[in-house]
């Protein structure tokens, strides 16, 4: 019965051992794979060639590359200094008002990423609603022409990823003990005391979970540039896409998805080292 | 009721159950299918309802929005299956080099009463592996009091781009090749048969002119009806829509040499159906389809004496066909070579992020 029941742990341990294998493994293996081999229009010859990671880290690549790096770190800042707030007004309600947050927060997640997209394509169109309004308060005398521009795609970014920022900073505020700011008030310090010595140091670690959640997918976002920022400025996510379909050139398109992999466990390293330290300081 | 009464009904039911999965699967194999892998929206429903009525077969349609998808899909293992797709001229050439089209037999179809300036085409120049279905042109629809006057020439849309009213209003393709087909054109290039050296150049020559651009996405004509595009490369079906929704607006197929694409019917390798592909492909090229696809679809077909057939108290009659007097003929197609794509598609990310 013991060993049944051992078997039957194993077995249900391995259904995500397999999925993770079969759909993220074996995908990531092939893609090295591709990354040293030789383009034959839609094909490939495998062997060993560093050339397209040569080709990738040099030129326009290496440009796109970085700009895409300062692209992603500036919004998901921008996403972090919106979503902070947010989730500590929801970490100070309690019973319904607090749910109804977090039912606002996560409902934009009911309908397709892509009309969400689309939704702003049009606000950020000329003569919309947005434009209207802000013209009849006077912010504005003529059109905005939002559409099209590094805004738009900085706009878009952060409001496709404040919900993901949101929750873990919420998360990590409402589990801290009410007592450490009592004690703090207790002990003479102010509002902004508290906060500044034992709130937001205590939330530090939601804050570097938000930064990962957030700057990975941007990385390799495809969708909001491109309909929002009218494919001017090319970011990562669009060349490796054009150089997998368009160029037809996977060995290419590989490497460059193989060092935005690469990038993205760099952040989880420092995440993961940011966190630890965070850790050891708050004990 | 007995045990052997039980018994009797058991196995009636199970010799039931038998006989109509037998005559289920029966009329699966009997049932005639055909598999289209097409354009979003590219045939008229009437058309497709009358062929079914027909033959007794209704199409399964799958969509895809580029031919590089079209392209990738058919050359994986995911692509089997298809019978007809719908490759643009530009792809026909490499999807044959790659063996996935499958030659089409001139006995079964009659391609006579085609447009001849559409047949013979460099991408295919006997047909034997495609024909063609519908065409469009590459032109620029614009504001003439934008642009202060009229446009007849590329190097008319360049210096355009620069003035104040139209600078950081135009729109560009996202093709590449119809991008760098305006500096080779302006050159007497042929973009068939330029090298690597060549295409970088005619992106130096483009590249100051990138910070007038403001998009390069697919073009929305509420755009150039509102005004946040004055001036825009286009093919001739989104460009009269432009047109209805503002009638100040122009449209030319710039001198001294602009694109025609041709988008083709063919027959996949490997196609699972092949004589009802080749019923539908004689369906389709009957003369009052082609009318029913081009008033439908807004494309005009590739039948001969198309324009007239078509009743001429359709808005912007002349645009279906690229406009006034326009001879399809001396127009030139785009033909994927490996070799170069690399080179354009780079260029033109080039020019993207230059715009920025």
């Amino acid at each position: 019965m013991h060993r049944q029941r051992h078997a039957f742990i194993h077995f249900c341990a391995g259904i995500p051992l397999v999925w993770l294998g079969v759909v993220f493994i074996v995908p990531l293996l092939i893609s090295v794979v591709f990354s040293f081999g030789t383009n034959t229009f839609g094909g490939i010859t495998f062997g060993f060639t560093l050339d397209n990671y040569r080709t990738a880290l040099s030129g326009l690549y290496l440009a796109v590359l970085a700009r895409t790096i300062a692209f992603a770190a500036g919004a998901s800042f921008t996403c972090l200094v919106v979503a902070y707030p947010v989730a500590y007004f929801i970490a100070g309600r309690t019973g319904w008002q607090r749910t109804l947050c977090l039912v606002l927060i996560l409902l934009p997640y009911f309908s397709s990423f892509l009309i969400r997209v689309m939704s702003l394509q049009i606000l950020f169109s000329r003569d919309n609603i947005l434009d209207a309004w802000l013209q009849r308060l006077h912010f504005a005398t003529g059109p905005l022409d939002l559409i099209n521009t590094p805004v738009a795609v900085l706009v878009g970014m952060v409001y496709a990823y404040l919900p993901i920022a949101t929750v873990p900073i919420f998360l990590v505020l409402e589990r801290i003990p009410p007592a450490l700011r009592d004690a703090s008030r207790d002990l003479g310090a102010s509002y902004w005391q508290r906060f500044l010595t034992v709130t937001f140091p205590l939330s530090l670690p939601g804050v570097v979970t938000s930064a990962l959640l957030t700057i990975v997918p941007m990385l390799g976002e495809l969708v909001i540039p491109q309909l929002l920022g009218g494919g001017r400025g090319v970011l990562m996510g669009q060349i490796i896409s054009s150089q997998y379909l368009q160029a037809q050139n996977y060995p290419l398109g590989a490497s460059m998805a193989v060092i935005l992999m690469l990038i993205v466990g760099v952040l989880l390293h420092l995440s993961w080292w940011l966190g630890r330290r965070l850790e050891g300081r708050v004990r | 009721m007995t045990d052997a009464s039980q018994s009797v009904s058991r196995r009636a039911v199970l010799q039931m159950l038998a006989a109509a999965s037998f005559a289920a699967s029966d009329r699966a194999r009997a049932a005639p299918s055909l598999n289209i892998y097409s354009w979003p929206n590219y045939f008229s429903g009437n058309d497709l309802a009358g062929f079914a009525r027909q033959s007794g077969i209704v199409p399964n349609i799958s969509n895809y929005d580029s031919n590089d998808i079209l392209f990738s899909k058919l050359n994986s293992a995911s692509g089997a299956g298809f019978d007809i797709v719908i490759p643009s001229s530009s792809w026909i050439a490499v999807l044959r080099q790659h063996g996935l089209l499958q030659e089409i037999d001139p006995a079964r179809i009659n391609l006579s009463t085609l447009a001849p300036a559409l047949l013979g085409r460099p991408y295919d120049p006997e047909n034997r592996y495609s024909i063609p279905k519908d065409w469009g042109v590459l032109g620029v629809v614009y504001d003439p009091a934008a642009v202060g006057g009229e446009i007849s020439t590329w190097r008319d849309f360049l210096d355009a781009s620069e003035r104040p009213g139209v600078s950081g209003k135009v729109r560009l393709s996202s093709s590449a090749w119809e991008v760098i087909g305006i500096a080779l054109w302006l050159q007497g290039k042929d973009w068939n048969a330029v090298d690597a050296d060549a295409i970088r150049a005619a992106g130096d020559v483009l590249r100051p002119f990138m910070k007038h651009v403001s998009s390069f996405d697919a073009l929305d004509p509420n755009e150039l009806a509102n005004g946040t595009i004055v001036m825009a490369q286009s093919n001739q079906s989104v460009a009269r829509t432009a047109l209805m929704l503002n009638p100040k607006l122009h449209w030319v197929v710039p001198k001294p040499m602009s694109e025609i694409w041709v988008d083709c019917y063919a027959i996949a390798r490997n196609a699972p159906h092949v004589d009802a592909a080749y019923e539908f492909l004689s369906y389709q090229l009957r003369p009052d389809v082609q009318l029913q696809e081009t008033v439908a679809i807004g494309f005009p077909a590739a039948l001969a004496g198309l324009r007239d057939k078509v009743e001429p108290g359709v808005a912007h009659f002349d645009m279906i066909f690229g406009g006034k007097n326009l001879d399809i003929g001396k127009l030139t197609s785009f033909v994927v070579n490996p070799k170069t794509i690399g080179v354009y598609l780079q260029t033109q990310l080039e020019l993207q992020a230059a715009a920025d």
